[in-house]
Parts: structure tokens; sequence; C-alpha cells
């Protein structure tokens, strides 16, 4: 099984130890891992905040770079979803001089979309794993579901199930559910209703070990905000969390 | 044709919001408590039945009625004049601001009560008719409310959301004279009797209209209180206020629209009332108003008809839904927004009703979390909406040069893989915490948060190295 | 050019762009549990929404009931359509157009539903005496209960008054503080008073269920 890693901008920058840890994590499930150079950035802060021109470059690059891949797989919820939902859609929509060549690429981010995924998601549904390692046993973990992950791509018990199979208990969290405000570039347009977001995820946050995510900008996010206020609950990506649990130790400290 | 009251201002959400949050924090407080019971009751409500099965029924036959829209609203008034109402037409609220002002002289109006009408208050009805020395009274609970206080109301469904139990306390005490601790059963007791007195001494009642149905001219009303009906029923006239996209085809679609719109609202099988109007009293009838007026009010929305993306928000019935589950709604309430419609479905409605000029930076009021595209009773895309909105800020060059030019050169980066690591690093290695606050996009950040700490190394770097 | 020929001419331009939907035909109850006997259905949403239910099977027992209800007040206010006998049971009349002076009224429902748990509320029988007595006491015959809105809409159709009510319980309102409370406007205490076949002098039999089927 080939799999083409994209670790996304944030991942390669921010995250690196966590996009190292799905590197192991798909090596210990079997799969072959490569990591195209060619990557850069999917295009969702261009198409979000309304850039259509400079997005549909960003894809255009993004599906030449994976085109040989037989699967894409990202440690975020948020990319995966422009990948597989917003691709389409753009490349639809956005008609070309052209007419043969913009079936070409609709056809081709549709055949991208349907083979890319979110980590977990490959996981669970294309590698079919249940069970990882015991590593986190007894951990008390709270896990914050990502927009994109949850309502787009609709991925929200399988990460959940391999954080408890291995070991973790995931705690109830009423806010489990709802945006922690990131929303890339609005966080920065509107920090103050941003933050403010971010103040009810860590209000109503039970009592627990780590608190884990599939994307690194809700992570960045909540840290920040976390920070901000104080508070020493650590925040790790859900890769390395899920790589403990294989080890059951960590390979790299949790970001704080 | 848009709105040309002066009153709005949404380009003031960032202050507005922040303000909210800086000064008045019990509002948060109000509002998370009040939407996040709406949207559990609502979630309660959807689950009682098919609720995939209803919405796209409601949003089929909404669909139909807007495509279909100058012969449905030509038969509603074909309708409505064969049962003996009168029938108008407003392209602004001027025009309705006109009207009522002819009526209002011709039969000597002097006191109005008005049921809850988010048109009227999108047309400013209250402003105008104070300036023809006209008392109108706001009898909807919340409404009164809002009104004795001298503010808009602040969620589609629940004007008074962001005020207290103690607000509230205080407010009645002062006008009412009700005891400063006296509970909400009082509270109520003491409008009640107040406003008993204003419907049987009005003149004239102003409500909005829910939906009407264009082959009966039938102008259905949902409501709690009774307030709608007594509007409707004790004044000698009676103005609908109704907006051209309220239009539904059959009499018998009124039956799907009402259960869903109560479900989607308050998690209610039904409204407690609801009216059904044809006309004025008739000659078999004890009762009910002499004269019946609808007025058909555009003010903006065939703006948004125009629009082959935006017109499908024309769809909206109103129920406040996406709202209650809106993350960003729920930190501040609806004053923010600085105009009528707020959350969500205020954002991607604005542009067209206001101008995208006026409506500015509603649109980017959202994470585009998608949590309201999965309530919509009517399946509106709001998140395709609001990004469209963005699209067209950029296309028609409304957004700042430097996110112009931002974001070429980051598409530009973007298609050359070297360049992009390179600057990837060079960012990694910037001293965030000391020039962050100095940048423009970092600023923003840094102001709520800390800024984030660059991994060691860069995963391409520990890629090159290899993984074990 | 008039408004109105303004926003048809902007519709009718604009429309030209939009595939044309078909309407989808008639709203279904669409729901995972099979409905109740309408009857059975009418009560359980009627009293979930704070309404009370009583039922009468004669002419006598309706007249007891009623005469030890409003024997509390001493004036009522009365529907059109309630019969001469309940007229007289108690409390004086007050004459049309004082329903607000009254404490008490009973009006009559012209038919029921339900799935909503509604009454359906007709103009003829007197808006005022439907919405000012502080309780109310409605008449229903049981064989007026439609399964579903939808149903009790197309009965009703071909013979539309001025307006129709569907009260499906007390006045409610939890505007202050978000603390639910009764009776904020329309009658705070809702009696149903449900007659078995032809105890009332409804005046639309003809749209009962049964003898449309």
């Amino acid at each position: 099984m080939n799999v083409s890693l994209f670790v996304t901008c944030l991942g390669d920058q921010f995250f690196a130890d966590a996009c190292a840890d799905a590197v192991r994590l798909l090596r210990h499930v079997g799969a072959e891992v490569s990591f195209p150079l060619a990557q850069t950035c999917c295009g969702q802060p261009a198409y979000n905040s309304g850039h259509r021109d400079e997005a549909l470059r960003m894809m255009k690059h993004t599906v030449d770079v994976f085109e040989d891949a037989d699967y894409v797989v990202l440690p975020s919820g948020s990319c995966a979803c422009m990948m597989r939902t917003l691709y389409p859609e753009l490349a639809g929509s956005s008609p070309e001089d052209d007419p043969t060549a913009a079936e070409t690429m609709r056809n081709a981010t549709r055949e991208l979309a349907a083979r890319t995924y979110e980590l977990s998601q490959f996981l669970a549904t294309v590698v079919g794993v249940q069970h990882l390692g015991n590593g986190l046993d007894g951990q008390r973990v709270a896990y914050h579901h990502g927009c994109h992950a949850l309502r787009e791509l609709g991925v929200s018990s399988e990460p959940v199930a391999l954080l408890r199979g291995a070991g973790a208990r995931v705690m109830e969290w009423s806010a489990d559910q709802e945006c922690c405000g990131f929303g890339g570039t609005f966080s920065a347009k509107l920090p103050e209703v941003s933050a403010a977001m971010a103040d009810h995820k860590l209000d109503t946050l039970p009592e627990v070990d780590v608190v884990t995510s599939a994307d690194g900008g809700c992570l960045l996010q909540l840290s920040g905000r976390a920070l901000r206020r104080s508070s020493d609950v650590p925040f790790r990506h859900l890769a390395s969390l899920l790589w403990q649990g294989v080890t059951g130790t960590a390979e790299s400290e949790g970001r704080t | 044709m848009s709105g040309n009251s002066s009153t709005f201002r949404p380009a003031s959400y960032r202050e507005a919001s922040a303000r909210t949050l800086r000064d008045t924090p019990e509002v948060r407080d109000s509002v998370g408590s009040a939407t996040r019971t709406f949207d559990a009751l609502r979630t309660k409500a959807y689950a009682e039945v098919d609720s995939d099965r209803w919405r796209d029924w409601a949003q089929d036959v909404k669909a139909h009625a807007l495509t279909h829209l100058d012969e449905y609203l030509e038969q509603a008034e074909q309708s409505l004049v064969a049962n003996g109402a009168h029938v108008h037409w407003a392209s602004s609220a001027d025009d309705v601001h006109r009207l009522l002002e002819a009526i209002v002289v011709e039969h000597e109006v002097r006191t109005v009560v008005k049921a809850k009408s988010m048109l009227s208050e999108e047309l400013e009805v209250n402003a105008h008719l104070d300036t023809l020395g006209v008392r109108s009274v706001e009898t909807d609970l919340g409404e009164y409310i809002i009104q004795l206080l001298g503010e808009p109301p602040s969620h589609i469904v629940g004007p008074a959301i962001h005020r207290s139990l103690e607000d509230c306390r205080a407010l009645f005490h002062e006008e009412l004279g009700t005891p400063m601790d006296a509970d909400p059963d009082e509270l109520a007791a003491a409008a009640r009797a107040a406003l008993r007195g204003d419907f049987l001494a009005a003149d004239l009642g102003i409500s909005g209209g829910n939906f009407v149905a264009a082959d009966t001219g039938t102008i259905a009303l949902i409501e709690n209180e009774g307030n709608i009906r007594l509007t409707t029923s004790v004044p000698r006239i009676h103005v609908a206020l109704v907006g051209i996209e309220k239009i539904v085809p059959r009499f018998e679609d009124l039956a799907g629209f009402l259960q869903l719109t109560a479900r989607a609202a308050t998690g209610q099988p039904i409204g407690l009332f609801v009216s059904l109007i044809q006309g004025p009293r008739r000659a078999d009838e004890v009762d009910g108003p002499e004269e019946v007026h609808v007025v058909f009010v555009d003010n903006g929305r065939t703006a948004l008809y125009e629009d082959d993306t935006a017109w499908e928000a024309l769809r909206c019935v109103r129920c406040g839904a996406c709202l209650n589950i809106c993350p960003v709604y729920r930190q501040t309430g609806g004053h923010a927004y600085g105009w009528t419609y707020s959350g969500p479905i205020g954002a991607i409605i604005a542009p067209g009703l206001l101008g995208l000029d006026r409506a500015l930076p509603l649109p980017h009021a959202s994470s585009l979390c998608g949590a309201c595209v999965d309530v919509c009773p009517v399946r509106i895309p709001i998140p395709e909406l609001l990004v469209h909105w963005r699209e067209r800020t950029v296309e028609e060059g409304r957004n700042s040069v430097g996110e112009r030019l931002a974001m070429r050169s980051y598409a530009e980066l973007a298609e050359r893989p070297s360049a992009f690591s390179t600057a990837g690093e060079a960012l990694r290695w910037t001293p965030w915490r000391a020039v962050g606050k100095a940048l423009p996009v970092l600023s923003g950040w840094m102001q709520e948060r800390e800024a984030p700490t660059p991994s060691p190394k860069s995963f391409r770097d520990l890629w090159r190295e290899g993984i074990e | 050019m008039s408004a109105r020929e303004q926003i048809l001419a902007s519709i009718r331009a604009a429309r030209e762009r939009r595939a044309q939907v078909d309407h989808p035909g008639r709203f279904g109850a669409w729901r995972p549990e099979p409905a109740p006997s309408p009857l059975h259905g009418f009560e359980t949403m009627f009293t979930q929404a704070g309404g009370e239910v009583v039922h009468v099977s004669s002419s006598a027992q309706r007249d007891t009931w009623l005469r030890e209800f409003l024997s509390g007040f001493d004036e009522l206010s009365l529907g059109v359509g309630v019969p001469a006998e309940v007229a007289g049971l108690g409390p004086t009349p007050v004459p049309h157009g004082s329903e607000h002076t009254a404490p008490a009224g009973v009006a009559v429902a012209r038919a029921a539903v339900a799935e909503t748990g509604s009454l359906m509320m007709d103009a003829r029988d007197g808006r005022r005496a439907q919405l000012l007595p502080p309780i109310l006491v409605v008449l229903v015959d049981a064989t007026t209960v439609h399964a579903t809105l939808a149903d009790a809409l197309g009965a009703v159709r071909a013979d539309l008054p001025a307006a129709i009510g569907l009260h499906s319980g007390p006045s409610k309102s939890a505007d202050i503080g978000q603390v639910m409370v009764k009776g904020v406007h329309g009658p705070g205490r809702v009696i149903a008073v449900v007659a078995q076949a032809g105890l009332g002098a409804y005046r639309h039999a003809s749209e009962r269920p049964s003898e449309r089927e």
C-alpha cells in the first residue's frame, strides 16, 4: 500500500514531530510512505477568504503533485476536506477558456478526492485498524472535533475509537463539537470573537491529561489561548497521541 | 432599492462585538444559555420526525415557489383581493412609510399595536410612526421589553434573549411599578395588564407574515403568546407587511411549514397560536378588522433574487436555528451585527438587502464551521454563500490592498516548492513574540493568544534526515 | 414604473436563469412512529403543551361538568356557536364586544388536529371570545379530530372565514429571562371538552373526517 503524505503548511512548520509520528503510524500498519517534496499548500486559506483565482492555482499545483499517488493522507481534517469536498466544487464551477482542460481538471479533482483521507479516517476505514496498542492506558483525553473533519468528512467516531482502542479514556466534553474559533484568517480578522469561542471550549473542558485533535490549526488556537489564560493543560496532535498508543512512550513532548 | 436607513451599521461589527465581550460579558452568558437551550430543543424535535424528508420537502416547495415567484405573487394578490383585502406593493422602506402615513391620516390612527415582525424592524416602522405622532406599542413580550429599553431585537425569534431576569425585574420595576423581587409570572401579568388596554384602544394592528399561501390568499402567522391573534383581530384595521419571498403555492403547504418552522425555531410541534388570515371581517362574523391591507415588500429582495448564487437565501423561514447553533453568534448575540438580521442568515442576506458595501464585514463574521447548514430547515448552503460574498468582495476590489497582495504572493510561492519551503523556514525563524504585534495578520492573533512555537526542525528536514 | 411592475419585472428577468423546480406534492406526516388514533393523538399533544382535556359522553355529562366548572365565575363570554342550552348554564353572558371583561369564556372548535394537538377556531365563532378571556373552555366534537394538519387544512379550505386560529395550548412566553410563564396575552388556561358524536351544535359537520373518507 503506497501512501503519499501531505503534511500541510501548518504541519510542516508547527507539527513536524506529529507528521513524523504520522509516518511511523502509517509504516506500522504496513504502508509504504512517500513524501512528495513539491507539495506546498492546498489553497484553503485563499478559498475561504474569497480569493478564488489563487485557490485555483494552488489546487492545480496540488493536483499535479499528487497525480500518481495511490492514497493521499493528511494529518489534518480541514485540508483533507479542501481536497475531498471543495476541489471538485472549485473545479466544477470555474469554466476555463479551454473546455477540454476544464473537464480534465474536474475529473482529476474527483479522482484525487476519492483517494484522499484524513489520517484517522484512513487508518480506520482503508486500513481497517481497530487497535493500535495500549500505550494510552488510563490517560484522560479530551478530543476536539475539527469542524471540517466532523461535518464535511463525517469523521467523528474514527479518531475517538482509535484513542479508546489504545486505552485512553476519552472524556465527556459538552463543547467537543463546537468550533474552537480558528477558522483560518477569521482568527486574525476578528480576534476578539475568535478568542471568546476558544474560551467557551476551555471553560467547558473537563479535567484531562491531554487535549487532542486531528487539526493543527485548532490546536494552535486552543493552546495559544490556553497559554494566554495561563492554563497548563497540554495539547498534542492526534498523530502523536496515536503513535504513543503504539509505543507506550511519547516520541515527542506535548506542545504547550 | 435597498434600505436607506442610517441606523444600520454592520461596518462596526468588530468594534461592537469586542465592546460587547469586554463591557457586557453577561450578554454572552444570557445568549449562550438561551441559544444552547433552543438548539437542544430543536435537536430533540428534529429527531421525533423524519426531519431529512421534511427539510427536503420544504426546500423543494420554496425553490418551486421562488422559481415561479412572479406567478404566485400575482395569484396571491388576486386571491387576497377576492377575499376583500387591499394589496399594496412596496419597493423600499420609503414606500411602506408613505403607505402607513396614508392609512394613519385617513383613519385618524392614534395608537398602533404591533405583532413581532422582523420586516417591520428592517423597515424601521416604529421610528416612522413616531414621526407621525402615532403611539406604536410592541406587544410580543420580548419586543415589549426591548422597546422599553430602546434597543433593537438581538435574535430573530427571541428578541430579548440578551437580557436576564434581573434586567427585566429592574426594567418593569421602573416602568410598571412591580416589586424588585417579582417573579416572572408577576412580571408577565403586569405586562399583560398594561398591553390589554392598548389592544382595546388601538385603531391599527401591524403584523408581519410568516407565509402567504397564493391559492387562498392566506397570511399565516406563528406565535406563542396570542398577541399576534389579538393584533390582527381586535383593531379596526390590520396591516400585514410581508416580504415577497414569503409565498408558498398552496394552502395545504402551510401544514408542513408551520410545523417545520416551529420545530426548527423552538423545538415545538407547532406555535401555540397560528393565525390564518384571508381578509377583513365578513358579513357573518361578529368581529375582526374592517380593513385588511397586505403589503408585498421588496426592499432589496429582488437584488438578492438577481444574484445567481445568493438567491437561495430567499428560502429562509426566519426560524433562527442557524443563530442558535452558530458559535460566533453565541458569543455576542445580535446587536454587534449592527442591523435587523444577525448570525449566519443575516450575514448572507445583508449584502443583498443593504448592498455589499454596507454589509461588510458580516460575510467574514464566520469561521465557516458549517454547523448552520446542518440545522437549516430549508437547507440553505450558508457557508457556500458566505464564501460567495467573500469572493464578490475580492472581485469588486473591496478588500484591502495588503490582503490582495499577500494572497497573490502566497499563491505564487505555493507554485514554487523550493521558494515555498524557504519562506516557511524564514517564517519559522521569525521571532514572532518580538515582532508579531507589528505585523498585520499576527497582531490580531497575538492580541488574544500566545504566538505559536514553530517546530525546531521542519518536517521536510526530519524527512531528509530519515524518520525511524 | 410602479413598485408592482418593477418587482415583477426584476423577478421575471432573473427567473430566466433559474432551473425550474417542481412542487414536491403534499406534505406527509413522515414520522418514525406510527400515529395513534386521532383522538388519542390530539389529547397527548394538547396536554403536552399545557392544555387540558375533559371527555364527556352525554349532553347531561357535558352540562354537569360545565355547570360545576363555571360556577366560580359571575360572567362569561360565549362563542357564537355555543349551544343555547350551554349558554344558560350559570354565569351571565357578556355581550359581544365586552369579552375582555369576562373572567372565563366558552367557545367552539370547528375541528381539531391530532398531529399538532391543535384546536381549529373559526372567526365566525367570534375572535374576541376565543382570545380575551383568561380561561377558555372549548367544545370539541370528537368526530372532527383530523389525523394531520394537512388533512384539516384540506377539509376547511373550501369554506374559509376571514381568519382561522390554531390554538395548541395556553399562551406562553419565555421572553423574561428564559423562564416559561403562562397566560401572557391569550388564555392562560385552555380546556378542551371533547364530546362524543352529535352532542354539540357544530356547524361544520360535513367536514368530519369520517364522512369525507
